[in-house]
C-alpha cells in the first residue's frame, strides 16, 4: 500500500453534557485540524463525516454540517459507522490519485439520546427482540462472561484494565472528566454499579459529547505540508456474523484478520516486537485484552498478564481509550489522532517513549462485530 | 503553522458559550414495519405447534442453525436441510440485566442467557425461568425448553428454559 500522511488533526475536549452545540463543536474541530496544519478551507478537495441520523435527531444528518464541516462546495461524503471507518474513505479518496487533501471528521453529542436505550434497536426485530431486552451492555455481559469463563480469568483481572486507562485518561487533558481519576482502585471498579453483571459502570467507555478531525494527504504532498507526518501504512478491516450465538464471543475472529491484512499491508511479521503502543476503542474494559489477544501483541487467554501500562512492554491506551471518553461517531477517529500524537511525541503527559511503530482501531456492532485496524509510523 | 488563521479561529471558538439552549424534540419514527417472509421457515414453524425443535443445516458447511437462518453468511447459500433438535442445551453464556419496572420503579434481576440447542452449532438469546434463582447460572447449565401451553407455531411457543438437574460431575484431575 502507498503510504498516507496525517497532516492534521484536532480533538475537542470530552464532556459529558457540553455547554455549546454541535455545529460549534464540530467547526472547532474541522476548523482547528486546518490551523493545525496551517491550510485554508480552499485546500479541502475532499470532506468525509462520520455521524448517524438517529444520534444527530436528523434525517441525512451531513445535510445540516456542510458548512462547519468543510463541506461546502466541495466532493463530501457520509460514513454511518465508527469515525475510523470515515478514514478508510478518505484514505481510499487519497489512494485514488484524484485528491490532494482529505479531511475526514466524526462525532455526535450522546447528551442529547438516550445511547444505550437506542442500541436496544440494534437486535433483530423477528428473532431477538420479542425473547428479551438486549442491548449493547448486555451483549458485552455475554462476552465477558464467556471470556473469563474460558481461560478462568477473574473479574478483578478486567478491572485493572478499566484502572488503567482511567488512570492514564486522568494525564490526558482532552480526556472525559468523569474519566479521569488518578487515584481509582480496582475495589471503585467492582463497586461502582452493575450494569449487566459481570460488567459494572466504570467497565464501559461512557458515551459522551465530542468532535474530532484529521487531514490525509498523499505521500508528496503531506511533505510539502509538514515536515513530521504521520505516516498510515497499513488498514485491515473485518465483519463477523451478525448474530451473537452465532460467534465464539471469549476471541474476536474480526480483529484477528483485520489485524492480519493490516499487518500485511505494512509489511510486519511479529506485532508483539514490532508494535511500540496501541490505541483500541474497547467499548468495555475486557474488549481490551480480546483485542491484544486477536492482534497477537499478548497469547491467547494471557491478555491480563500484559504490562500495558504507559511504560509497560506494549502500552495500550495510553491516552485512556474509549473508556477516556467515548462520543459515538468520532471514538475510533480520536484513538488515530492519539496514536499520531504518541508518534510525534506530542502526547505530553502520557507520552510512550520512543514509540516508532503504533497500532490504532475502530470497531462498530455489539461485542466489536466490525472491526478496523490502522498501522501507523512516524518520521520520514 | 499559521499563528495568524489559528488565533483568529480560536478566539470564536473558546468563547464561553454561557447560553446554549436546548430544545426538546422527538425524533419519532416507531411506526417501522419489519417484514421478513416466513414462507422457508413453515416447517419450523409447523413443528413448534407440535412442540418439537428443527434446526436448518446448511449443505455447504454442514452448520446447524437454531435458530433457523435464511441465509448461510459463510457460504452465501439458502441452508435447507431440516434436522430434528433436542429441546435440551446448555447455558453457553450470561449476563445479568437490571430492568427497571417503569411504573413501581422496583429493580428485577433477570439472567439474560445465550442458549445453545443439543444439535445445533449456533446459540440464541433467551431467557430463564422466572422461577431460577439468578445466582445459580452458570456457563455449561442443562437446560430444557419450557412450553406454551397452547402453541400457536410462534417464536414464543418457547416461553423460557427451565434447569435441568446438573448430575455430571467435576472431573477429579491430578494435581500437577
Ligand atoms: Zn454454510
Amino acid at each position: 500500500m502507498d503510504k498516507v500522511g496525517i497532516v492534521g488533526f484536532y480533538q475537542v475536549k470530552l464532556y459529558s453534557d457540553a455547554n455549546y452545540g454541535r455545529y460549534e463543536m464540530i467547526f472547532e474541530a474541522v476548523r482547528g485540524a486546518i490551523d493545525s496544519a496551517g491550510l485554508k478551507k480552499k485546500d479541502i478537495t475532499t470532506a468525509i463525516s462520520c455521524t448517524n441520523d438517529y444520534y444527530d435527531g436528523r434525517t441525512i444528518s451531513n445535510c445540516y454540517t456542510v458548512e462547519v464541516g468543510g463541506g461546502y462546495m466541495a466532493d463530501e461524503s457520509k460514513v454511518e459507522m465508527d469515525g475510523a471507518h470515515a478514514v478508510l474513505y478518505g484514505l481510499m479518496r487519497i489512494l485514488s490519485g484524484n485528491h490532494k487533501l482529505s479531511l475526514v471528521w466524526g462525532g455526535s453529542m450522546a447528551s442529547c439520546f438516550p445511547y444505550h436505550a437506542a442500541r436496544l434497536y440494534e437486535t433483530d426485530p423477528t428473532w431477538e427482540r420479542p425473547v428479551a431486552y438486549v442491548n449493547d451492555i448486555t451483549a458485552a455481559g455475554f462476552q465477558m462472561r464467556a471470556y473469563l469463563e474460558k481461560y478462568g480469568v477473574s473479574i478483578e483481572d478486567i478491572a485493572k484494565i478499566a484502572v488503567k486507562n482511567r488512570k492514564n485518561a486522568s494525564r490526558n487533558p482532552l480526556a472525559l472528566q468523569e474519566a479521569q481519576n488518578a487515584n481509582i482502585t480496582v475495589k471503585d471498579v467492582l463497586d461502582s454499579e452493575i450494569y449487566a453483571d459481570p460488567v459494572t459502570e466504570l467497565m464501559v467507555a461512557q458515551p459522551c459529547d465530542g468532535v474530532a478531525a484529521l487531514l490525509l494527504a498523499p505521500e508528496k504532498q503531506a511533505l510539502k505540508i509538514t515536515d513530521n507526518p504521520v505516516w498510515i501504512t497499513g488498514v485491515g478491516y473485518n465483519q463477523e456474523t451478525y448474530y451473537l450465538g452465532d460467534r465464539d464471543l471469549t476471541k474476536s475472529m474480526s480483529m484477528e484478520l483485520a489485524g492480519k491484512m493490516a499487518f500485511d499491508a505494512a509489511g510486519i511479521k511479529d506485532p508483539k516486537k514490532e508494535i511500540d503502543l496501541a490505541e483500541f476503542f474497547e467499548a468495555y474494559a475486557h474488549e481490551e485484552v480480546i483485542f491484544s489477544e486477536a492482534l497477537g501483541l499478548v497469547d491467547m487467554g494471557e491478555g491480563t498478564n500484559l504490562n500495558s501500562e504507559i511504560d509497560g512492554d506494549i502500552p495500550i491506551n495510553p491516552s485512556g481509550g474509549a473508556i477516556g471518553g467515548n462520543p459515538p461517531c468520532g471514538t475510533g477517529l480520536i484513538r488515530i489522532i492519539e496514536a499520531a500524537k504518541q508518534l510525534k511525541g506530542e502526547a505530553d503527559g502520557y507520552q510512550v517513549k520512543d514509540a516508532k511503530k503504533a497500532i490504532a482501531s475502530g470497531q462498530i456492532g455489539m461485542c466489536a462485530q466490525n472491526n478496523i485496524v490502522y498501522i501507523l509510523e512516524g518520521g520520514n | 503553522m499559521s499563528k495568524l488563521t489559528q488565533r483568529k479561529s480560536m478566539d470564536y471558538i473558546k468563547k464561553q458559550y454561557r447560553e446554549t439552549r436546548k430544545m426538546p424534540g422527538s425524533w419519532y419514527l416507531s411506526n417501522y414495519k419489519y417484514k421478513y417472509n416466513i414462507t422457508h421457515l413453515q416447517p419450523f414453524l409447523k413443528k413448534l405447534k407440535e412442540k418439537k425443535l428443527v434446526g436448518l443445516k446448511c449443505s455447504g458447511c454442514n452448520t446447524v442453525y437454531y435458530p433457523p437462518r435464511f441465509v448461510c453468511g459463510k457460504c452465501l447459500v439458502k441452508p435447507n436441510r431440516w434436522v430434528d433438535l433436542r429441546e435440551t442445551g446448555k447455558v453457553s453464556t450470561f449476563a445479568i440485566a437490571y430492568l427497571k419496572d417503569p411504573e413501581t420503579g422496583e429493580i428485577q434481576e433477570k439472567p439474560m442467557v445465550l442458549v445453545h440447542h443439543d444439535g445445533a452449532d449456533t446459540a440464541s438469546i433467551a431467557q430463564l425461568n422466572p422461577e431460577v434463582d439468578f445466582k445459580d447460572t452458570y456457563i455449561g447449565m442443562p437446560i430444557k425448553a419450557h412450553w406454551a401451553e397452547n402453541p400457536v407455531g410462534g417464536l414464543m411457543d418457547v416461553e423460557y428454559y427451565d434447569l435441568m438437574k446438573d448430575d455430571a460431575k467435576d472431573l477429579d484431575l491430578p494435581e500437577d
